[in-house]
């Protein structure tokens, strides 16, 4: 049984619903952690009012906004990075039985494994710079984009193929109108993956390394004892997850409607 | 002998695929500053030193309990709340989006808190494993519940099934499967939380035996632990990914 990537139907839109309950709830659980916090925390543990109250001034602060674009900066070319290689690696285990077979178990592994016992590794290889950071995150994106990709170009219908081939369509005509198109699904899935992971990928590489970012901004305030302000980058993290998650459904719905896994009637 | 014949060729890609990888490492290891990259040869060497030595199985054990007791928890906690906000409709509408948005967020980003409030014992990193584990677990859980077509529920109430028999024969059958995706996911992430865990918190079990051997240059031992995290991982997906497919045949 191979491991290989699962492919997730787009869901109707999480956040559609009723509004009113999930309100209350939010508020619910902010009193709740607020009056817990008051009551048995020390004081320096963050509390609703006190993540509100430095919010303003820590999102316009210097440090906070440098930290942001080093982050997501790394996160950007890491992906881009995985996503050229891993979609080249993906179609050559797809589409070619010996590149499957040469090179399967090592991507099996490298995607079972966590990717953060390669930390070490890659700081002793790399130093304690962007670098180790950059293949860290570029390590545990690239895996699941070479699986979905990989699953994505060996389910390409045959009669496909098939017809292509009758009119004489060159290899990378197929590959490039057939192909990557009828796999373009398999690729978004393994994105939405990919996003995630690249993300934990650059706060583990910046605890590791302290090196400037989002990461090392949570390490220094909360190790200062400033959880009010570390708590914000945390906030932010949480945005950037939600929005690779909801973009990337987004784009399956609006770019690719003819996929639907499930036309379940509600 | 034919059979045997062709299930050599059929095989020889992938061994030689070994073997080439087998090589490769040993020539680069050979080949580089040993403090960088230790050969194949040496790292087998160092690998059965560690484990005749005890230290290997005494670190691994150490690693699989905190493993083990945060992934538990994790599935003990998550799976009887998923099949709750499951039932009760007004309570997952309430919480669904809370519980997505703790799904997708990276929540390695908490250990700095978990540990200037939690300290540095065993129970705060369970606290890690289980924090990685139970929100893939709750979330498709829900997923599952979503997918249960009301006129299942409906059919039941109409012949005035008991609460009992609904969940029997309705909710679990139908939430089970998507729980058991959410246990292959939280198996994965277990794994990674472990290892942040003995990183970033208190240092112990393979997480301190790789921390300690980079300190010393000794990257034979990092391999030998790396490896030994690789198998277990892969054995472990396996696992989980034959338990949701054991379970994928309900999925209606």
């Amino acid at each position: 049984m191979a491991i290989s990537s699962t492919l997730t139907a787009p869901r109707r839109a999480f956040f559609a619903g009723p509004v009113v309950p999930r309100i209350v709830a939010g508020l619910v659980i902010l009193v709740a952690w607020e009056i817990v916090v008051r009551r048995f925390a020390p004081s320096y543990v963050a509390t609703p009012s006190g993540v509100i109250a430095a919010f303003p001034s820590v999102v316009v602060s210097a440090p906070f906004l440098a930290a942001l674009g080093q982050t997501l900066g790394a996160v950007a070319e890491g992906l881009a990075i995985a996503i050229v290689l891993g979609t080249f690696i993906g179609l050559l285990m797809g589409r070619s039985a010996l590149g499957e077979q040469v090179l399967r178990h090592y991507i099996n592994a490298c995607y079972a494994m966590p990717m953060l016992v390669v930390l070490p590794l890659f700081s002793l290889w790399f130093g304690y710079s962007g670098a180790a950071r950059l293949a860290t995150i570029v390590f545990a994106a690239i895996f699941s984009i070479i699986v979905s990709v990989a699953d994505g170009a060996r389910s390409v219908p045959k009669d496909y193929i098939e017809v292509a081939r009758s009119f004489g369509a060159s290899r990378m005509r197929m590959l490039f109108e057939i192909v990557l198109p009828a796999s373009m699904p398999y690729f978004l899935a393994g994105l939405r993956l990919a996003g995630g992971r690249a993300l934990i990928g650059a706060v583990v590489a910046e605890f590791f390394t302290a090196i400037g970012g989002l990461g090392y901004f949570i390490l220094y305030n909360s190790r200062t004892f400033h959880h009010d302000e570390a708590f914000v980058a945390v906030l932010f993290l949480a945005a950037f997850g939600v929005a690779i998650d909801v973009l990337i459904n987004w784009s399956t719905r609006r770019f690719l409607p003819w996929y639907r896994r499930d036309d379940r009637v509600e | 002998m034919a059979r045997w014949r062709a299930a050599l060729v059929r095989q020889a890609p992938f061994v030689l695929s070994l073997v080439a990888g087998a090589a490769l490492w040993e020539v680069v290891g050979r080949n580089t500053n040993a403090a960088f990259m230790a050969p194949l040869s040496e790292t087998v060497v160092r690998l059965v030193q560690l484990t005749a030595s005890g230290e290997l199985p005494r670190e691994a054990l150490s690693s699989a309990a905190l493993f083990s007791t945060g992934l538990a928890l994790g599935i003990v906690v998550g799976m009887p709340f998923g099949l709750l906000l499951a039932r009760v409709k007004w309570l997952r509408e309430a919480l669904d989006v809370y519980i997505m948005v703790l799904y997708a967020t990276p929540l390695v980003a908490l250990i700095p808190f978990i540990l200037s409030i939690f300290g540095f014992g065993f129970w705060p990193k369970v606290l890690v494993v289980f924090l990685f584990s139970v929100f893939p677990v709750l979330y498709n859980t829900i997923e599952g519940a979503r997918s249960i077509k009301p006129e299942l529920i409906e059919v039941a109430r109409s012949y005035r099934s008991r609460e009992w028999a609904l969940w029997r024969e309705v909710m679990v059958p139908y939430t089970l499967p998507f729980t058991m995706t959410g246990i292959r996911q939280a198996i994965g992430r277990a794994l990674v939380g472990m290892v942040a865990a003995e990183f970033f918190l208190s240092a112990t079990g393979l997480g301190q035996l790789i921390m300690t051997a980079t300190q010393n240059f000794d990257t034979a031992a990092v391999f030998s632990a790396v490896l030994l995290i690789v198998a277990a991982g892969m054995i472990l997906m396996r696992l989980g990914v034959a338990l949701e497919a054991h379970f994928a045949k309900w999925r209606g």
